[in-house]
């Protein structure tokens, strides 16, 4: 042990340690700038499970046949087991009230309906729900030992884009099918990773088409300002905003990026308003929000503002009260704060049974909306299902069509999903706030974008 | 120059937020010797307990006050029955402990008070005012006066009484203090409640300028205000006033003007922190302890 | 040339050691079935990933005790250390094809020299202001991932495919075959993490081991109890406090290289990254500070008490599962409390207290 007890950092040490160190820098950081986006992918090693890479479109989507695993794991004993990843506790927590309205769904289904009906048998839905307080490595650990140790059918409804990207490639090995991952971010539109399949919120890129779309016809020669997230999120907006103005009349103003871990916007706001631009985009979410709404309404700019899709909940709005009103932004579903849907039979039902089986979740809290209809898709999903293996509930979830009136869907709205088509959520209603009622109404017509995320989305945001 | 003199406003805005919290870190610290991670999530229940008092039909002042006094009692307490077995234990002991009373003072507050954001009533009409063509907001001259008093108090508290005597006297040598007849523990007790009245007051009305009430409303507060009491001196309330707006202008001019740092404003408070303390290691208004060989 | 050799010296004992370890490793797995009820129980299998978890924090546990324990600089930005070493090897694989192995001991080295540029403007700041500037450092790293690292779909996370963290080939031949119907699932991969942690932990502790009871280790201890008076004797305060720094960092980045094998990526945000510094701060100290075991018993003890309070349904008769969950931090709060009113000088000091005391009664009538 001598050597052991004689440790110096003499200067000679140093001097390797700073050679080693700009032979390993120097490396990295040049051809990190080099390799942005669609570099990447075809440096991955290829991986001969993902259907992405078959040049002909017509094959199964699904291609199971190397996949690892019993394709029929976690449907033993009429049960089908399901597993989920999301913040129970910590700063995100208010996320698992999504929780409640799944569970209350599938209490819905497995107790009324005694389950269900997956080619001719009947199941009773388990889902299994593990806390990882928003954190990624916590959800890969969540996810490996749901996957793993408590054999798990599938995932579903997982939380969070990183938390989801975290897990992607683990899922995709696996051949686990992980169904309404819950982000709208493009990515999930990667033909690497088919056993990974998002959600119905309207995908980013969607929001900026249709806002493109809006404007064009009420404001053609607008200007806009931008305040984005400073992060994927943010970047899903801006950057498809930016290359969908292309060729029409609309300009940017200005573009400012905030810190979603913080969240302080008051500079952002009055760089932007110095522009005194026509619209103002938010590119922002959670109380971020309502943040930007209460600074703009101090700053003097009067603009129309169009706010992320993601903010819409009536917590959020509350906290902008007054500032709220006229903020337009998307719905893909419908606002269980509206009243004039208390009368719709699917609204009625959701009620009433969140009343029955999640009597501490409020009903009229569009998260716990989101978490009951995300349930019902499922069930649709499984029910369409020819047989209960892996492979054929991810294919049929891949080639979902025509679903209309799956839990709170607008009326005479349908999504579809096929070979070429990855996103959900392509048809959906511009909505706009009204303080005074406190809720989103309709503004419009249904938007009708089928087919249409993947081609208006940069490259770089959905292969990288 | 109109956008200039608004940006500086949003900075000072910020920074006054900062130091409202950061004048309860400075509080404990100056009459206990303690580096308190728990003094934002104290003050995060303080301030849950207004908006429950509001709720239920409190006057908001009142709901404050009210808020405020239970907090001092809760402080001492919290000092008495978390701190006190621990005292004589080594900092690095009694900062875990504190990290320990920061989890579970913040996932208490979310199971008693609820996960989503609420709305934190104002004490007072949200106005603001043109001036110069500058937005001057209600909230920041609200903060700015209570600061003002809040300084004046606790200078006349710690250098002007006897018992501001026996406070600092207690954090600086606990043993002499015993000899000499002060009462130890109920001074460290005072000091204890008395940040956490100061807390309180700080997040009672801190939060109704930010969005909402959550559980995360005062963490990056926290790691401001921690950034403040090291620029000034952790021994000068005087020091957190002036680090907080230094902070808050700094961090705004930047966000404004410097692009290249974009994204990682963050560097400048803590850039500052460094070369302040690279230049006078006890902050800019912190006395260095003259060390005895 | 002293320095060339010594560094050699250094390489070789590293390397011998961990070779004389991987063949003992070998002989007794495979010769006992030693760790089969522990490794094959096929409904535990993140189990192991448990234990490797611990054994990763423990190796940065045990660093950062070199640095606070030592020589009481207290640190609160390790986490971005660790942050350093995981993204070093993440970007060295996900970018530039590298085997994971190779990694290893560059995001050591990369850590040891950040170590270096932040131990010496820490030379003038001190306790409580150094606790401060470092907490920046948590609060900073992530921004410049954010703002540097372009990763896994446009964010700052690099996720790795299990093909990269897999072991080299010649594990093939160390390993035990299993067999078990989860191979499918895990493979030997998370085995591999498992036996290269423990090898680098035990060569950690060795190493602060030798340290402290090297003249190295003394000075370290010198200048944290008396800074003038180490000086008056002769000790290079400016070497000794660098040298703490850049020695801790570098285990934190051998740390944050492993984290990747089990976690398959490499993150930051801000709350995880300043938690993640807390974690190790809280190891160090429960598991007891300047003593050689203390961290690493610290880390096993914090990592399974927080898992298992993870799966606790507690106080569901009051609450519905969901508000039951909130409370798991509460409790973790809670137990760090009751811990540091029962053991104040960590596990292995009460442990010593508790030997002491037993000893005492005998030896007192000789005494009287």
């Amino acid at each position: 042990m001598r050597k052991l007890a004689t440790l110096r950092l003499r200067p000679l040490v140093l001097v390797f340690v700073l050679a080693l160190v700009f032979a390993a820098c120097g490396d990295g950081r040049d051809d990190e700038e080099e390799s942005s986006g669609d570099d990447d992918t075809t440096e991955q090693p290829t991986d001969d499970t993902t259907a992405g890479e078959e040049p002909t479109g017509e094959a199964d989507l699904i291609d199971a046949a190397d996949c690892p695993g019993d394709p029929t794991t976690g449907t033993a004993d009429g049960t089908i087991k399901f597993g989920t990843s999301l913040p129970q506790s910590g700063l995100y927590a208010s996320f698992a009230e999504i929780l409640r309205g799944s569970q209350a769904y599938f209490s819905y289904v497995n107790e009324e309906l005694g389950g269900v009906t997956v080619n001719g048998e009947q199941y009773q839905i388990e889902l299994i729900a593990k806390d990882d307080a928003y954190a990624a490595d916590q959800t890969v650990s969540n996810v490996t030992g749901l996957i793993n140790d408590d054999q798990v059918f599938g995932l579903f409804n997982v939380v969070g884009t990183k938390n989801n990207l975290a897990v992607r490639d683990f899922v995709n090995e696996n051949c686990v099918p992980s169904l309404f991952a819950a982000t709208g971010a493009p990515a999930w539109g990667n033909h690497e990773y088919p056993w990974i399949l998002g959600t119905f919120l309207v995908p980013y890129p969607l929001e900026m088409q249709a806002l493109v779309d809006y404007l064009t016809v009420n404001d053609p020669d607008a200007s806009i300002a931008i305040l984005r997230a400073n992060d994927d999120f943010g970047a899903a907006y801006a950057e498809t905003l930016e290359s969908l103005i292309e060729g029409t009349d609309l300009t940017i103003a200005a573009t400012e990026t905030y810190d979603p871990e913080t969240g302080e916007v008051a500079s952002q706001i009055t760089t932007l308003a110095a522009t005194d631009a026509d619209v103002f985009l938010l590119g922002a979410t959670l109380t971020a929000c309502p943040t930007a709404l209460n600074e703009l309404a101090g700053s003097g700019w009067d603009p129309l503002v169009y706010m992320s899709g993601t903010c819409t909940s009536k917590t959020l709005m509350a906290l902008a009260g007054e500032n709220g009103d006229g903020v337009v932004s998307v719905g893909p579903l419908l606002d269980p704060a509206d009243p004039a849907n208390a009368s719709n039979e699917a609204m009625a039902l959701y009620a009433e049974k969140v009343a029955q089986y999640q009597p501490e979740a409020a009903a009229d809290n569009g998260i716990v909306a989101y978490g009951w209809s995300a349930a019902a898709m499922l069930v649709y999903t499984l029910e369409n299902s020819p047989e209960l293996t892996r492979e054929s509930v991810m294919e049929t979830a891949r080639t979902l069509t025509e679903v209309s009136e799956i839990g709170l869907m607008p009326p005479g709205a349908t999504w579809t999903l096929g070979a070429e088509d990855w996103f959900l959520g392509e048809q959906f209603n511009l909505v706009q706030y009204s303080a005074a009622d406190g809720f989103f109404s309709a503004l419009g017509d249904l938007q009708v974008y089928d087919d249409q995320t993947e081609e208006i989305t940069p490259d770089s945001l959905i292969n990288s | 120059m109109d956008q200039f003199l608004q940006h500086l406003m949003n900075g000072i805005e910020a920074g006054v937020i900062y130091a409202s919290l950061a004048l309860a870190l400075v509080l404990i610290f100056k009459t206990t010797g303690i580096l308190n991670f728990a003094q934002g999530e104290m003050a995060l229940v303080s301030t849950y307990f207004t908006w429950k008092l509001a709720e239920w039909g409190l006057p908001v002042w009142v709901a404050i006050l009210v808020s405020v006094g239970v907090s001092f009692v809760g402080g001492a307490l919290i000092e008495r029955v978390v701190i006190r077995p621990v005292e004589q234990s080594s900092p690095l002991v009694i900062v875990i402990v504190t990290i320990g009373l920061f989890l579970a003072l913040n996932s208490l507050a979310q199971v008693i008070f609820g996960t989503d954001a609420h709305l934190m009533p104002r004490a007072y009409p949200n106005e603001s005012w043109d001036l110069l063509g500058v937005n001057v907001e209600a909230d920041t001259l609200v903060l700015i006066a209570v600061l003002a008093v809040e300084c004046v108090v606790l200078w006349y508290l710690l250098q002007r009484t006897k018992v501001g005597l026996a406070l600092r006297g207690v954090a600086s040598n606990p043993e002499s203090s015993r000899l000499v007849g002060v009462p130890v523990g109920s001074m460290l007790m005072f000091g204890w409640g008395l940040a956490a009245a100061l807390g309180a007051l700080a997040g009672s009305l801190v939060v109704p300028t930010t969005a909402g009430l959550t559980a995360g409303s005062m963490q990056s507060i926290l790691v401001f205000a921690f950034a403040a009491a090291a620029l000034g001196g952790f021994d000068s309330p005087l020091g957190a006033v002036v680090g907080g707006l230094i902070v808050g202008v700094a961090q705004s001019l930047t966000t404004a003007y410097v692009d290249w740092l974009n994204d990682i404003e963050i560097i400048v408070p803590f850039g500052l922190i460094l070369v302040v303390l690279l230049i006078k290691p006890a902050g800019l208004f912190g006395k260095v302890r003259v060390e005895r060989v | 040339m002293s320095g060339v050799k010594r560094v050699a010296g250094w390489v070789l004992a590293f390397v011998g050691v961990a070779v004389a370890l991987l063949l003992a490793i070998r002989i007794l797995t495979q010769s006992l079935d030693l760790f089969d009820g522990l490794f094959n129980d096929p409904n535990k299998a993140s189990t192991i990933d448990l234990f490797t978890e611990a054994l990763y924090i423990g190796i940065a546990a045990m660093g950062l005790n070199i640095l606070t324990g030592y020589n009481g600089q207290v640190s609160l930005g390790h986490g971005a250390f660790f942050g350093v070493g995981a993204y070093t090897s993440a970007i060295l694989m996900f970018d530039h094809g590298w085997a994971y192995l190779p990694t290893l001991p560059v995001a050591g080295v990369i850590c040891l020299f950040v170590g270096v540029l932040v131990g010496i403007p820490a030379l003038r700041v001190k306790g409580l202001y150094l606790a401060l500037v470092t907490l920046g450092l948590s609060v900073v790293f992530p921004d410049l991932t954010k703002r540097f690292v372009n990763g896994t779909g446009g964010t700052n996370l690099l996720s790795l495919k299990t093909e990269q963290i897999s072991p080299p080939d010649w594990y093939d031949w160390f390993a035990d075959p299993i067999a078990d119907p989860l191979t499918d699932y895990v493979g030997s991969r998370d085995q591999w993490a498992f036996w290269l942690s423990f090898v680098i932990a035990v060569i950690t502790l060795l190493c602060v081991w030798g340290i402290a009871r090297s003249r190295f280790g003394r000075a370290l201890i010198a200048v944290r109890d008396h800074e003038a008076a180490a000086v008056t004797v002769g000790i290079d305060l400016a070497r000794v406090k660098v040298s703490a720094f850049a020695i801790s960092a570098f285990f934190a980045g051998l740390a944050g290289s492993l984290s990747v094998l089990v976690s398959r990526l490499a993150n930051a945000g801000k709350v995880e990254t300043f938690q993640l510094s807390i974690l190790l701060l809280v190891a160090v100290v429960v598991g007891g500070t300047a003593t050689v075991w203390g961290p690493i018993i610290g880390a096993f003890v914090v990592v399974f008490a927080q898992d298992w309070i993870g799966e606790q349904e507690t106080l569901t008769d009051l609450l519905d599962a969901e508000r039951a969950k909130l409370l798991s931090p509460a409790l973790f709060g809670i137990a760090l409390i009751i811990m540091m009113y029962v053991l104040p000088d960590g596990i292995v000091g009460g442990a010593r207290r508790g030997l002491r005391a037993l000893r005492r009664p005998r030896a007192a009538p000789s005494d009287a």
